[in-house]
């Protein structure tokens, strides 16, 4: 039964131009495709398919290739398998379409990527704050947000050593981080 | 030999002999029973129900939950507090009936904890409010919460817990850095000011360039207009 579903869902997805599948386990597809075929992949799998949920829809910011990356991940109740669909778009202006008119459930994935990272999606219902209600700098997700430097300029910091601590690392205990090994740059005041 | 000139006369409450007793008296009442309100903001708080329930059992020392600030003695901050939450803990601090004690738990509150990098985190809450007792670890056992509790019982009780009278006397400063973080319109709906002159309390850091800045575009509070069902029709046009 499950062999021939593969060989299914195989055929059916050989129908968008430009796909690129991998196999990463028995219930786990990778389809990568370009921006523009992503509506007609997602139709085909919900329509067709049985892909009805729409589990999440993941960003990751490709910096140095000026690019975001979208995955969608798509989960099938009859056939118990997931489909995560990844597409590039350009880093600027950062503008995809929405896919709420497929799964409702995208409204607030993209919300919340436009909060995060910027991306407005066109023909989503609702672009307003989502979680950052009181958040007025830039999208906090993106690379080039600084949040260490944010946070030493907006908020103080204090050692914490007290005189137990103190003697247990004269004794060689605790943690000591050797200052080769510490990555951050901490406040000092 | 000393004469009786030199022994000190403590001339303070000269007025009532007994006065001294019955301030040691309350204050051990008061440190024997302490209502918490439990403001979980973060990981912390997983902690609490093993230190309330029958494990290890804070009722034992009379410590015991509380649903409402106005009735609750001590504020737990339970880990660590978001900017957006911290608003919400400042209105909940300044709801609080005195005297009002805060116990920081786990390194979060201390200095931000793992969250140190975040954006979105306030790291020390004693920039924001007078803080009694931080109980540092990630996360503190129940013992430790109970060690904790119990010295706040005894700082009560020797009177060295006051660190509530500082709000009112220092409030400039803590109005500063609430400003500064979130932005110079901030306005809570307590008036600190007048509660200050209420209890006495006005110190020399208690007005200062802050204040007149809230002042300034302060709102003076109403009350709410309590109607029923009016507000959830909807609107006829």
């Amino acid at each position: 039964m499950s062999q021939e579903l593969t060989h299914w869902l195989d055929d059916l997805l050989e129908e968008i131009e430009g796909i690129k599948i991998r196999r990463k386990s028995s219930r786990r597809v990778r389809a990568d495709v370009p921006a523009d075929a992503l509506p007609a992949l997602l139709e085909l799998l919900q329509g067709r398919a049985g892909y009805i949920h729409l589990s999440a829809i993941s960003c990751v910011d490709w910096i140095e290739d000026d690019e975001f990356e979208l995955v969608y991940h798509v989960w099938s109740y009859e056939s118990h398998s997931l489909v995560s669909a990844h597409i590039r778009i350009a880093r600027e202006p950062g503008v995809y379409l929405s896919v709420y008119d497929l799964y409702q459930p995208a409204g607030f994935f993209e919300r919340d990527i436009h909060e995060m990272y910027g991306i407005h999606f066109e023909g989503s219902p609702n672009m307003e704050k989502f979680i950052l209600t009181e958040w007025d700098g830039p999208p906090p997700m993106r690379k080039e947000f600084d949040s260490e430097a944010y946070v030493n300029e907006h908020l103080n910091w204090q050692e914490y050593n007290p005189p137990w601590l103190q003697e247990l690392i004269a004794e060689g205990g605790g943690v000591i981080i050797p200052p080769e090994e510490q990555r951050f740059s901490r406040k000092k005041d | 030999m000393s004469s009786i000139k030199q022994i000190p006369v403590i001339t303070e409450r000269k007025g009532n002999p007994l006065a001294r007793v019955f301030d040691e008296f309350v204050r051990f009442c008061r440190s024997r029973s302490l209502f918490i309100l439990h403001y979980c903001t973060g990981c912390g708080a997983i902690e609490l129900p093993p230190a309330m329930t029958s494990r290890f059992d804070m009722e034992r020392l009379g410590i015991q939950p509380m649903v409402s600030p106005r009735q609750a003695d001590i504020l737990l901050i339970t880990g660590y507090v978001s900017i957006k939450t911290l608003k919400r803990v400042i209105l909940t601090y300044e709801q609080m009936g005195s005297p009002k004690y805060v116990i920081g738990i786990c390194s979060c509150t201390v200095n931000g904890g793992m969250y140190w990098q975040s954006y979105a985190t306030a790291k020390k809450l004693d920039e924001y409010m007078p803080v009694d007792l931080y109980i540092a670890g990630c996360m503190p056992r129940p013992e430790a919460v109970l060690a904790g509790l119990q010295k706040l019982m005894d700082r009560i009780h020797s009177g060295e817990a006051n660190s509530w009278e500082d709000y009112f006397r220092n409030y400039d400063y803590y109005l500063g850095n609430q400003q500064k973080l979130f932005g110079e319109n901030w306005q809570t709906p307590t008036d600190i000011i007048t509660e200050a002159k209420h209890y006495d309390l006005i110190g020399e850091g208690t007005l200062g360039k802050h204040t007149q800045l809230l002042e300034q575009h302060q709102k003076p509070l109403e009350a709410l207009d309590m109607r029923l069902g009016h507000d959830l029709k909807e609107p006829t046009e």
